[in-house]
């Protein structure tokens, strides 16, 4: 058991190591390692405008995708968490899998198809790529917030609140939403997460002057083997940087529960 | 204040489970506790006050107000609920205030409010911490605090005591009690722990299957329950099937047992009673209602001792704090009860 989990994890980390390692390599062709070593490539990069704008627009998309999904799932997932209806639960499960059910790339062919008409001639704007990444991960942020409102049993603490004197918008401001907070805060990381890496709908649907840092990556790979290793490092420390405030986030989640439990 | 529900009639959707015609009063300063089995409606009385679910007939009155169809957060019913529900993300202090806060009492007013009523439960020293970080009996503290910090006009208990341990409940309950008095006001209590009820309560209330069987003092539902369920809920028993033999005498299927002249016919089958402390150790001096068997189970609990002693086909349970054999027991007629089968 410990052989094949070594042997995954050596699978995993190999591509990775070895990116760090050609980021700083001088001259890598048709050898195991590089030869040399300098920072040359992450300073042109830095020095890159395309990067530079595209790493720009990326950290808008993220940023408003963030603030787009929060604003729309917590009352989304509220409405959900209150209707038990049969209905309503089927909906929302269908919700839960549409992206796993409906890929970004199907996503982004309905994208080209509708906007791409002179009536909503939307297609290579920043907010369609917005959209995209807010429907794209809306999903997810869901799932976290309705599972962990079960979880707190919400409805005990509303009723607390409402006997108290509460109405609804104190309890929802009050009670709910602080009690959210970090299913709220891990679940955002991931839409962050998954906002930063998105390559397939953005591919698509980004116009030139909006190109995400994952679209600008690509090409990055037709030039010096160097520059698209330390081009790729920055986007996965980005990654990694989302990642681990999530693993936090949840630890930090879990022992309050644990202790509340 | 007081509570009252008037030919109340609540059935959950698609069952036939709920409470059905209840007439209730809990009176200005009286603590009212409901008892019953899992299932007999003694919460769903509770919700119905509170104004969590709606009588599908009948009245809620709050001090003579007919409250039925007011939203729970204007009834001004202090609730304890039997996890506490203290909201994890503030103080104790914080939970404390909430309801002031929701009544717009200005910051400084509830602060002070607050401290005072966590000053009452002998909590003022653990203001800043969060529930999670407390005992169960200091949440509990903390749950009775707020429940009355803005004066409500009632207060309804569920199960608070349940989450704790019997070391715990005991002092829990004197706490509640004393608090009880010094506000003077209404309260309903739903437990299930009949121990509970009887110790803490002015009345208690009996449910069954939805239904109010007995309101009663402690004493007088322990010492004369309306029926043999109640008799079985409430403290131990000897519960035994019986035929009315004569006006002062009933058959039981391990002898004749002498009563009190009573007004049930010959004939009549009937529930017999007897308190297993009403039960004496050794034959009586004239001989009457006395007799002999072998213990076949023996529970020493300190000070009391209850056996079981199998008398013919029958067992008799008694309690006693005598410590050597047994071997006889007697029951004074005075202590053998008739109850209506």
């Amino acid at each position: 058991m410990s052989f094949v989990t070594g042997v995954y994890l050596v699978y995993l980390f190999t591509p990775i190591v070895l990116l760090f390692v050609g980021s700083f390599g001088q001259l890598w062709t048709n050898s195991l390692l590089p030869s040399g070593i300098t920072l040359g490539w992450y300073q042109q990069l830095w020095h890159d405008g395309s990067f530079r704008r595209a790493f720009t627009v990326s950290l808008e998309v993220v940023t408003v995708t963030c603030v787009l999904c929060t604003v729309l799932a917590v009352p989304l997932a509220y409405a959900l968490y209150k209707n038990a209806s049969r209905g309503v639960q089927v909906a929302s499960r269908v919700v839960f899998l549409l992206p796993i059910a409906a890929p970004p790339l199907v996503l982004a062919f309905g994208f080209i198809l509708v906007f791409s008409s002179d009536l909503l001639p939307w297609l290579g704007s920043l907010w369609l790529l917005i959209a995209g990444h807010v429907v794209l991960t809306l999903p997810y942020l869901l799932q976290a917030l309705v599972a962990d409102m079960r979880h707190l049993r919400l409805d005990e603490l509303e009723r607390a609140a409402e006997s108290l004197g509460a109405d609804f918008r104190a309890v929802f401001f009050d009670i709910v939403v602080p009690m959210l907070r970090h299913s709220l805060g891990s679940g955002l990381i991931m839409v962050a997460a998954l906002s930063i890496g998105e390559f397939q709908l953005s591919n698509l649907v980004a116009g030139f002057l909006y190109r995400p840092y994952p679209v600008v990556l690509l090409q990055a790979f037709y030039g010096a083997t160097g520059f698209a290793c330390a081009a790729t490092v920055v986007l996965l420390c980005l990654a990694l940087l989302a990642a681990t405030a999530g693993a936090f986030t949840a630890r930090s989640a879990s022992r309050y529960r644990t202790v509340r439990g | 204040m007081s509570i009252a529900l008037e030919s109340v009639t609540f059935r959950y959707p698609g069952t036939e489970v709920g409470v059905f015609d209840i007439d209730l009063e809990v009176t200005d300063g009286e603590l009212l506790a409901v008892i019953g089995a899992s299932g007999s409606g003694k919460t769903t009385l509770l919700k119905l006050i509170a104004g969590f679910v709606s009588p599908a007939s009948g009245r809620v009155l709050l001090d003579g107000e007919d409250v039925t169809s007011i939203p729970v957060r204007a009834r001004q019913l202090g609730i304890v609920f039997q996890s506490y529900a203290l909201f994890p993300h503030m103080s104790a202090e914080q939970n404390v205030a909430y309801p002031l806060k929701v009544r717009a009492v200005p910051a400084a007013e509830r602060k002070r409010l607050a401290a005072a009523a966590l000053e009452l439960v002998g909590l003022e020293q653990f203001r800043d911490r969060r529930p999670f970080t407390l005992s169960g009996g200091q949440q509990q503290r903390v749950a009775l605090a707020r429940a009355l910090v803005f004066q409500p006009k009632a207060l309804l208990l569920d199960e608070p005591l349940s989450a704790l341990d019997a070391g715990l409940r005991g002092e829990m309950r004197d706490e509640i009690q004393r608090l009880q008095r010094e506000y003077r006001i209404a309260t309903l209590h739903v437990t299930h722990d009949q121990e509970e009820a009887l110790s803490m309560a002015d009345r208690v209330a009996v449910m069954e299957a939805g239904r109010l069987v007995q309101v009663a003092t402690p004493r007088e539902l322990y010492d004369a329950p309306a029926t043999r369920k109640v008799a079985a809920f409430v403290g131990k028993a000897n519960l035994w099937d019986g035929r009315v033999e004569s006006g002062d005498s009933v058959r039981v299927t391990f002898g004749l047992l002498r009563t009190l002249p009573h007004h049930y016919p010959a004939g009549e089958s009937i529930t017999v009673l007897v308190r297993p402390e009403r039960v004496a150790v050794g034959p009586a001096p004239d001989g009457g209602n006395s007799f002999s068997g072998r213990v076949v189970r023996d529970r020493f609990l300190g000070a009391v001792r209850r056996y079981d002693l199998a008398v013919a086909d029958s067992i008799i349970f008694g309690e006693t704090g005598r410590r050597g054999r047994i071997d006889s027991v007697h029951i004074e007629p005075e202590h053998v009860q008739l109850l209506a089968r």
